[in-house]
């Protein structure tokens, strides 16, 4: 019954079910961000999907953080699921009022503190709930988002990444990351990226995982395909660094190929569009904003 | 990628075709979904919903692109052109791509006022005597304002969103998508002819210099018709991106279809002439016959808007057409109309199958016409011809295609017999086709024919 878990309806349906879901009616207030923010804008862009399986390809290069999700989930059993909360997740916190975003936030703490055990590779002990394995993950998220917009979706000038870095160490914060901590200038981040280098490797479980994720399994002819060119997308947008450990050829962005990605993303995002309530969400937030710009603007 | 260029430029073709393919098919089968997800978008009603659209107005050109670029207008236009393109479109397919239009908002105020004033040379309340800031319609590529002008004419000022034609242009150049969407969208047609087709179309409706071009030739030759009205072009007040038109009023489709059925016959007797006015007499063809474009008054009366998608025939190209119907319905000698349909590269010379087989399943189409005497147009007829025109298990499947030039006919069944269907519109139209048959010329059969034979001789000699 694999084809009926994987299928099509499930990837689309499911990720925009969460979508739907975690976009409030009536917000009690504007969360952690705010309609005004650079965070809402660029967590919503035409890139999302690429920078979401960019983010995964970046933390599982942590053996710690790698290990945890080895050890710990059974994701292969529904990656759909998996990869659907994940986003609804994203969603609660960048969207949901800030009692909606904690409430979330506390869930994945909670399943954090059973997320305990010793790294195979390195013999070193690992917690979810580390500070420094959080730090991480949040990195690796911010990272891909700023640079999948850059490669597929709408450019970040300078200012904007600044604050979007600066915006998301709530994130961090909401997850256990000691206020402080996390990254918050484009600086900052690269900087961190740069200091954390000694610690990357591509474990066996991450090769195993990420090569898995890459091709997921069961799924049909047209999502498989699909969703190879998404991942190819989310692969040629790592930095360098990452395309070494992977062993990858680095791929030249052209303007063409950026078009191309675009395009089916397009294509895509008519698909997500299609889903019930996709379009109703989206108009909500985006009658936000603007209301946001106005009032910046007056 | 240890391939020489040749192999990495194939395989850099494949690529690009199954990118595209797959997202087509997943398009067609999402489409599905449309279906069972009501309440859509918009779906506020009324004022809410007016509102609504105005709060989501497109603010400037990065609006225009995001909601209509990365392939979301080529989908859109695929959507709107679906009845020609293929029958065999699934109709949730068809809503989904419909409804993804409906969704587009329109211009804000300032932004249609900026695109006049770039146009014009001024902003629209100095260009006009009045301009209403609210649009009265959604064209697929702009949106109609209504004006009125100095000389005080009410004027309907179609305006082009700004952008839209490189948007468009950037993703129609994606051609290996385009095709993979086609295929999936079209299995049982020529994919190749039908993207030169589409993109030259798109491209033209693009085109608002050659959309006022084609309603000028319209107008000058229906000027002074008894039923058929094409609203005048405002020559001084037309451009690239902004056509200015005489304001013409009426009810539109849904209001015609609670009419009297008298009332509908005359209209479908009005729109029926005017199709076959146009390709016979002037070798065009609107090939937008979409319920939108049509305002209607009583007695028959229709005014065409929306001269965007014209197809202009050669001679050449418009020859066969006529020595098919002749030598089918007039003649009777189906030897010669098979060699007619062999001339126009509709059916491969010598196809083994009989000529009884070839009549067999061309005569269909020409079902309204074939013999004399009062026919009620059904849906039921209209679907039965779509679905014999993409019958491909019939045996004269492998031998019969659709030549490039005549692509955009496939509207006259798809689209007309559609629309006459809907009406339930009953008359002798074989009486009129032979009014209008050049080869014919019969005398009026209708009240309709008596007042276009005084119409006709009234005109100045082309």
């Amino acid at each position: 019954m694999t084809a009926e878990v994987f299928s099509t309806a499930g990837l689309v349906e499911r990720a925009a079910a969460a979508f739907t879901a975690s976009v409030p009616d009536s917000p009690a207030d504007d969360g952690f961000f705010g309609p005004g923010s650079v965070t809402w804008r660029l967590n919503g862009d035409l890139s999302a999907p690429v920078a979401g399986l960019r983010s995964l390809l970046v933390q599982a290069l942590h053996p710690l953080a790698m290990a945890g999700v080895d050890q710990h989930s059974d994701w292969r059993a529904d990656p759909v699921a998996r990869l659907s909360s994940t986003a609804a997740y994203l969603v609660t916190i960048t969207y949901g009022d800030k009692a909606s975003a904690r409430r979330a936030a506390d869930r994945v703490r909670k399943i954090h503190e059973r997320v305990r055990g010793t790294d195979p590779v390195t013999g070193r002990p690992y917690a979810a709930g580390d500070p420094d394995l959080l730090i991480w993950v949040h990195a690796g998220l911010v990272d891909s988002v700023l640079a999948a917009a850059d490669a597929f979706g709408t450019p970040v000038n300078a200012p904007d990444r600044d604050a979007y870095v600066a915006e998301m160490t709530a994130a961090a914060e909401l997850i256990g990351v000691p206020a402080g901590r996390a990254p918050s200038s484009a600086a900052e981040l690269d900087a961190y990226l740069a200091a954390i280098q000694p610690e990357l490797a591509l474990s066996p479980a991450a090769a195993e995982s990420t090569s898995y994720l890459l091709d997921l399994p069961g799924l049909d002819e047209d999502t498989a395909d699909i969703w190879r060119q998404v991942g190819g997308a989310a692969a040629a947008s790592l930095p360098a660094w990452a395309l070494d450990l992977y062993g990858r050829k680095p791929v030249a962005l052209t303007a063409q190929y950026r078009e191309e990605v675009r395009q089916v993303l397009g294509v895509l995002d008519v698909l997500y569009m299609g889903e019930p309530g996709v379009l109703e969400a989206r108009q909500r937030l985006e009658l936000r904003m603007r209301d946001a710009q106005r009032a910046d603007e007056a | 990628m240890s391939a020489g260029t040749g192999g990495r430029r194939q395989r850099h073709a494949r690529l690009r075709l199954s990118r595209g393919l797959a997202a087509a098919r997943l398009v067609a089968r999402g489409g599905a979904r449309y279906a069972t997800s009501a309440p859509r978008l918009f779906a506020a009603a009324g004022e809410q919903r007016e509102q609504l659209r105005n709060d989501l107005a497109l603010r400037n050109a990065e609006d225009i692109a995001a909601t209509l670029g990365t392939m979301k207008g080529v989908l859109m236009k695929l959507g709107q052109m679906a009845s020609y393109v293929d029958d065999g479109l699934a109709p949730p397919v068809r809503r989904t791509l419909s409804t993804l239009q409906d969704s587009v908002p329109p211009m804000t105020a300032e932004l249609a006022a900026q695109v006049v004033a770039e146009e014009l040379g001024g902003p629209p309340d100095q260009v006009f005597d009045t301009w209403d800031p609210e649009p009265i319609a959604a064209a697929s590529i702009g949106q109609v304002h209504r004006a009125i002008t100095k000389d005080r004419r009410a004027v309907a000022v179609k305006v082009q969103y700004p952008g839209i034609a490189q948007t468009i242009a950037a993703d129609l150049g994606n051609v290996g998508l385009l095709r993979s969407l086609l295929r999936v969208a079209a299995p049982s047609q020529d994919v190749n002819a039908l993207i030169e087709e589409l993109r030259e179309r798109i491209t033209e409706e693009l085109d608002y210099l050659r959309e006022a071009e084609n309603q000028r030739t319209f107008a000058a030759y229906f000027d002074g018709h008894p039923t058929i009205t094409v609203p005048k072009i405002v020559d001084e007040l037309s451009t690239a991106r902004v056509i200015t038109s005489e304001l013409a009023t009426g009810a539109r489709w849904a209001e015609l279809l609670t009419w009297p059925q008298a009332e509908k016959d005359l209209a479908a007797e009005t729109i029926y002439r005017f199709t076959f006015r146009s390709l016979y007499e002037m070798s065009a063809f609107n090939g937008d016959p979409h319920p939108g474009n049509y305002l209607f008054r009583p007695g028959g009366q229709v005014t065409f808007l929306d001269f965007g998608l014209v197809k202009y025939f050669t001679p050449e190209e418009l020859k066969p057409l006529v020595h098919m119907v002749r030598y089918l319905c007039v003649d009777n000698d189906p030897a010669a109309f098979r060699k007619a349909m062999e001339d126009a590269d509709f059916l491969t010379p010598g196809a083994p199958i009989t000529t009884e087989q070839v009549i067999e399943h061309m005569a269909l189409f020409y079902d309204t016409v074939r013999t004399p005497g009062t026919r009620t147009m059904t849906p039921g007829y209209a679907s039965a011809v779509a679905r014999r025109y993409f019958d491909f298990r019939n045996p004269l499947a492998a031998y019969a295609r659709i030549p490039k030039s005549y692509v955009i006919l496939q509207r006259i069944n798809l689209g007309m017999f559609a629309l006459l269907g809907d009406l339930a519109a009953t008359a002798d139209w074989r009486a009129i086709a032979e009014e209008i048959w050049p080869f014919v010329q019969a005398p009026p059969s209708t009240p309709m024919g008596e007042e276009e034979v005084a119409w006709r001789a009234s005109r100045p000699v082309v």
